[in-house]
């Protein structure tokens, strides 16, 4: 049932200019814009190229799985929650559906720019390796997750636009997706290692080259999914209960 | 006054149900019972409590108070195990997906549905299969809101103002498609604030007033309620707290020097109003119509006495 709910949202979100902008193009053009062509240069142990590819799919993947909250904000402001929640589907299942999609269509924006990255920047690895760092960029996008689905039960639907684009924005600069981190001075860079994007990036970037986060990154994010949960399970029970 | 069997396995059962939002008590002590096969309208005017008694009913909502069963079941199970199909009020479709796609997710979500093309087939929508729902106009919007109601082939429908969107002509094709879907002893509940609607197409109004059930009958019992009588007359510098002080007056309202009363026992009033008010002239009492019994039992008395 989650499953059929999951395919029919994956199948929304194909068909949504806003994903398809911000999920699948953007990411591309702007590895294409700044880092396909720096497979030369190097930057903390890897080519440039890579380096920003890993950004830019990381990228991609987060709108994708943020979409979240706009589809759930989206669909209570139509009341087609309550149409949903009148069949078998249960409110757990509706929410599992709903982060599951997200994180379905996380695949195709990490492919495409992977790609780019193969086909025009030299990044040659192994099928495993791709995988790995695939992986390791979907699992530490959970806390993103729980902040879409928390945004998706607080904000309505006239906002949740404009309320995704600012999170897009301080998510990518403070997760040094934009701009390298290391440009920063030291200080703000102590600040966004306590923050979960960096750490997303990271951990692809990492399993690029055959490593893995580290305990202070998986600290990080097991923290900071820990927190926006609870908050997403809170707005989630004042919104279904039945009062 | 309902004169119906009153049965817990019935297709619905309220008793002593009571729902407050915050300090606005919506629904206060209603008890209603429904027989299988009957068309019920839900009849009262913005506020009387017909949407969260429609809530609760589904399971959308939980009563603070009081007992409801949906074929002996609690409403939420009802619903999610396909016995009540519903319409609900502000009930939008995803825009990016087809009518037929819509149709087969709701399909997948219960235990046991109609083939898809059967539910297109019984909601008259087979050519609109592949539009996507952002393309369709507001009555196929609601023939197709109509489709995902009847996907788990329920016994109950529910109604939250089905055709408060409609013109006249998608009215009456909604409402003969429905005669037709209930035909099979099927029972349907409706929500309506539009009184032609609940007297052309149910066998029973349930008459709602500030979350309290003021009137329940056929339909003819309904209007002969309130009495049928419409008093007029002319009064000079009448009081309406007096008027409304005669006997079988249900409510007053006053313009200029005419006065209108909508009277229970208009025998009664027309010998007080002769005896008290020797000014009064120009008498004219006319049957009420459906309207007016409407107005009669409905009204709050602040809202008439303006």
């Amino acid at each position: 049932m989650t499953g059929a709910y999951m395919r029919s949202e994956v199948r929304r979100k194909f068909r949504d200019p806003r994903y398809l902008i911000f999920a699948l193009a953007m990411p591309l053009i702007l590895f294409g814009a700044f880092g396909a062509a720096q497979s030369h240069n190097h930057l903390s142990g890897i080519t440039v190229a890579a380096y920003v590819m890993v950004s830019m799919a990381t990228f991609g993947a987060m709108s994708s799985v943020f979409s979240t909250g706009g589809a759930i904000a989206f669909e209570r402001a139509i009341g087609w929650n309550r149409q949903l929640r009148i069949t078998a589907l249960t409110g757990r299942a509706y929410v599992a559906g709903n982060g599951l999609a997200g994180f379905a269509v996380a695949v195709p924006s990490l492919v495409l720019v992977f790609l780019a990255g193969g086909l025009l920047s030299h990044v040659h690895l192994s099928a495993g390796r791709w995988l790995m760092t695939s992986l390791s960029i979907l699992l530490a996008l959970l806390p993103v997750a729980a902040l879409g689905i928390w945004v998706g039960y607080m904000a309505k639907a006239e906002s949740v636009q404009a309320i995704s684009g600012a999170v897009y924005s301080l998510l990518s600069l403070l997760g040094g997706l934009w701009v390298p981190v290391t440009v920063f001075p030291h200080w703000i860079f102590e600040v966004i290692k306590a923050l979960p994007m960096y750490w997303v990036a990271q951990a692809g970037r990492q399993a690029l080259i055959g490593s893995w986060v580290g305990w202070q990154g998986v600290a990080v994010l097991t923290a900071w999914t820990g927190i926006l949960a609870m908050f997403a399970a809170r707005a989630y029970r004042r919104n279904s209960a039945k009062s | 006054m309902t004169g119906h069997p009153r049965s817990p396995l019935g297709a619905v059962h309220l008793s002593g149900v009571q729902k407050s939002y915050g300090k606005t008590r919506a629904v206060r002590d209603i008890d209603l019972d429904i027989s299988p096969g009957e068309i019920v309208a839900l009849l009262g005017p913005n506020g009387a409590g017909k949407s969260t008694i429609i809530d609760m009913l589904l399971g959308l909502t939980d009563p603070d108070g009081g007992h409801i069963r949906i074929f002996g079941e609690a409403p939420s199970l009802a619903s999610s195990r396909g016995r009540v199909g519903a319409m609900l009020q502000s009930g939008g479709l995803p825009s990016e997906l087809t009518v037929l796609e819509l149709i087969e997710l709701i399909t997948a979500l219960y235990p046991v549905s109609l083939p898809a093309d059967e539910v297109l087939e019984r909601a008259g929508i087979a050519d609109l299969a592949s539009r996507r729902s952002d393309k369709l106009s507001g009555g196929q919007k609601q023939r197709v809101r109509f489709a995902l109601a009847i996907v788990p082939d329920p016994n109950l429908l529910v109604l939250d103002e089905p055709t408060a969107a409609m013109d006249v002509e998608s009215r009456q094709a909604f409402w003969t498609s429905m005669r037709q879907w209930a035909s099979s002893g099927r029972t349907v509940l409706f929500a309506t604030h539009y009184l032609e609607e609940a007297d052309t197409f149910a066998d029973r109004i349930v008459l709602l007033r500030e979350g309290r059930i003021v009137a329940d009958g056929a339909t003819t019992e309904v209007r002969a309620l309130a009495g049928g009588r419409t008093l007029r007359c002319t009064l000079p510098l009448a009081d309406l707290n007096d008027l409304g002080s005669l006997p079988g007056v249900a409510s007053v309202s006053v313009h200029g020097n005419g006065v209108s009363m909508t009277c229970t026992d208009s025998d009664a009033t027309v010998r007080a109003l002769l005896g008290r008010y020797l000014e009064v002239h120009d008498i004219e009492i006319s049957g009420a119509g459906l309207n007016e019994a409407f107005l009669a039992l409905t009204a709050t008395p602040e809202e008439v006495r303006s």
